[in-house]
């Protein structure tokens, strides 16, 4: 029985993984800009189907391109949409990122059909890899560094970079920013594309393992708002470690009581929303008090 | 008379009046609508993990229209495809076609659980309903209705198709199947006849509807170390479950078979992860499909540069059944359509298939496939093995008796 239950821990733990990448994006992008952007798993999906193309065009090495590339429609998306809904009231926000959900759905159907896209592991990854109880999947381990490399990246960025320091500077007071100087606006911009960079990335490494359809974004989006709401709306560590709370209970959940799977992520954001209802490392932020 | 009874007496010669307007209006409606075109409803999915499905299922409807010259009993047909995104939508769309449309019958519903919800609008408010994809036993079995009739063959008949192929392939089984009804029933049914091909259960797992990761269903699995899976999971789900299945290093190790699966689950996640044993209701490259099957896949190769997936055909059969009744009754009054549907019967292939007066099952064998050793073609996945049945007296019998389907057909 203990190795069944160290064998869907680590399962979780490199699921809950996957989880935190497409979560970090959404939770920075509402920590520094305060917009709940709904959006955000269409922006994942379209980082599938740029990665897709990419290959299709130019090889695995193309690959690398659908991220930025995403950001780059983000940073469109946010100069031409978003930056009219900032200090606006937080349900606008959402009800105009979902209709771009919708839309940016409705293009991919459009460009690329209904149908689902095959897409696999490069054959370097193909195969799995096992250490007594455990199993995973080579690709799955790729995905584990990709995400940590990602993440710590980002944190050294946000931590230790003069562009990382306007940026949090920006997300709590943007009007002491703006009078030493710094021309705000592109900064904003430039976070909506850094978030929708983020969900491409978690796009590209998931399109392997999921169908790359149109509608996969569902697959991302729920998860990802429930990871931001138990770590905390804007806290780069609390999606981490709510991200890897979702992937073990789900697995672990998956072994004792499969029917209740899809459920057992929402009973543990509401047993923490009971507990701490600004989330496990939430902190108050004048901007939204 | 008071001024009050005066004023009452007003507001009811008011309130009279109003109450005629629609039946004026209807009436006129009605008759403008006798000179007009036909139209019949589609709820097909537009959107979400179904929405490929829904497309072809969407074209092979408009195809049988088509190729009935647009028209039926002389008049034009219009088609209105509303969306089938969960049941509660469904039912409210079938009421739309209804009350907006004014649609004369509708076609459509690929899941039984949304097919369930519309059945009770069709039977409502009479409206003949010819469900395409649900394959839940009560749709013709216990809840069956005189306004709905079913293309695709239950659940038992496909378990009890598969499970010869599943006996070949070891003892101990493993089922993974969706949580609602058409996966209960999948389990319903390949339990009871476990004992027929002496298998055990060596594990089961119900599946939320929309799951991505199946990895952790695949360890379970990998755990339970069984001869073969039998499973039900549905579109995008079961696309991600092969895609998962052939890189946790399953494919090849553990024999899978399924039932009621389509192409474009197929078709979505390509020749390297696709494996198995699967009953579907058509396949493109029978060499047994009839010359107006083989004239439909021409005709939507040469429209949409590819051939049909079963749904596409799903979506025909059941148009062609539609516009054929109509034409026989020479009506578009509900109950006309009803009892020609009745009598429908093709008669173009080996022997002929039809919807059961007793229970409106379409009786017709499904076909059981394997996928390619090698697959060379970017649509072509499937060896055809055999058909559920090749008799007509086997195949009704494979439908079952009146008793074990538990029918009570209503009066129209």
């Amino acid at each position: 029985m203990l190795d069944i239950l160290v064998s869907q821990v680590a399962n979780g733990l490199v699921l809950g993984f996957v989880y935190v990448l497409i979560a970090v994006g959404l939770s920075i992008t509402f920590g520094l800009l305060g917009v709940i952007n709904f959006a955000h798993g269409a922006f994942f999906a379209l980082g599938a189907y740029f990665a897709w193309q990419m290959y299709h065009w130019f090889g695995w090495s193309a690959v690398v391109l659908a991220p930025p590339l995403v950001g780059l429609v983000g940073m469109v998306v946010e100069a031409t949409i978003i930056r009219r809904l900032y200090g606006k009231e937080p349900l606008l926000s959402l009800i105009v990122t979902f209709a771009l959900a919708l839309l940016i759905e409705a293009l991919i159907r459009l460009v690329w059909g209904a149908d689902g896209k095959p897409f696999n592991p490069p054959p370097v990854l193909a195969g799995i890899v096992e250490f007594g109880p455990l199993l995973i999947t080579k690709y799955r381990v790729a995905v584990l560094g990709a995400t940590v490399a990602t993440l710590l990246g980002l944190w050294a960025f946000l931590a230790w970079t003069p562009y990382g320091r306007i940026l949090r500077a920006g997300s709590r007071d943007p009007e002491m920013v703006a009078l030493l100087g710094i021309n705000l606006s592109r900064v904003l911009t430039a976070v909506f594309g850094l978030g929708c960079a983020l969900a491409a990335i978690a796009g590209v490494l998931a399109a392997p393992l999921w169908t790359v359809s149109p509608s996969m974004s569902a697959n991302a989006v729920m998860p990802a708002f429930v990871v931001v709401a138990i770590g905390g709306l804007g806290s780069f560590l609390g999606a981490v470690v709510a991200g890897l709370a979702v992937g073990v209970v789900t697995s672990v959940t998956i072994q004792f009581w499969p029917e209740a799977a899809a459920a057992s992520m929402y009973a543990l954001m509401f047993a923490i929303m009971l507990l701490r209802p600004r989330g496990l490392f939430g902190e108050r932020w004048e901007r939204f008090e | 008379m008071t001024e009050i009874q005066r004023r009452n007496r007003a507001i009811l010669r008011l309130l009279a009046a109003l109450a005629a307007v629609p039946a004026v209006g209807g009436s006129s409606a009605a008759s403008a609508e006798d000179a007009g075109p036909i139209r019949i409803g589609l709820i097909y999915t537009k959107q979400g993990p179904g929405a490929a499905i829904g497309e072809y299922l969407q074209r092979g409807s408009a195809l049988a229209v088509e190729q009935a010259g647009g028209k039926v009993l002389g008049r034009p047909i219009e088609l209105v495809w509303l969306d089938e995104p969960n049941p509660q939508v469904s039912q409210q769309n079938m009421q739309r076609l209804i009350d907006e449309n004014k649609v004369v019958a509708v076609v459509g519903g690929n899941y039984s659980s949304s097919a369930l919800a519309m059945m009770s609008v069709a039977n409502r408010e009479k409206i003949p309903l010819i469900l395409t994809g649900a394959a839940a036993r009560e749709i013709t079995g216990k809840d069956c209705s005189r306004y709905t009739f079913r293309t695709q063959a239950t659940v038992p008949v496909q378990i009890a198709g598969l499970m010869p192929y599943v006996s070949q392939l070891g003892k101990k089984i493993y089922f993974i199947t969706p949580s609602y009804a058409f996966g209960q029933d999948i389990l319903r049914s390949a339990r009871s006849q476990l004992p027929s091909i002496a298998a055990t259960e060596a594990g089961v797992d119900e599946v939320p509807v929309n799951t991505a990761d199946y990895s952790s269903y695949i360890l379970k699995i990998r755990q339970a170390k069984p001869d073969a899976v039998i499973g039900g999971l549905v579109g995008g789900d079961f696309s991600n479950f092969l895609k998962q299945w052939n890189e946790m290093g399953m494919k090849g190790k553990v024999p899978y078979a399924a039932v009621a699966v389509t192409d474009t689950d197929f078709w979505d996640v390509g020749p390297q992860a696709s494996t198995g044993i699967f009953i579907k209701p058509w396949y493109y490259d029978n060499p047994q499909n009839t010359a107006a099957e083989k004239k439909m896949t021409e005709d939507f190769a040469k429209k949409y540069g590819q051939p049909p997936s079963d749904k596409t055909w799903s979506g025909w059969i059941g148009m062609r059944a539609l516009l054929e009744s109509i034409e026989a009754a020479k009506s578009t009054k509900a109950q006309d359509i009803v009892t020609a549907l009745e009598k429908w019967k093709n008669a173009e292939g080996k022997f002929p298939f039809y919807f059961r007066e007793w229970d409106h099952q379409m009786v017709r064998p499904a076909v059981i496939v394997q996928v390619k050793a090698q697959i060379s073609d970017k649509w072509n996945y499937f060896d055809f093995l055999k058909n559920t049945s090749d008799t007509l007296a086997d195949t009704e019998k494979a439908f079952g008796t009146k008793e074990e389907i538990g029918c009570s057909m209503p009066a129209l």
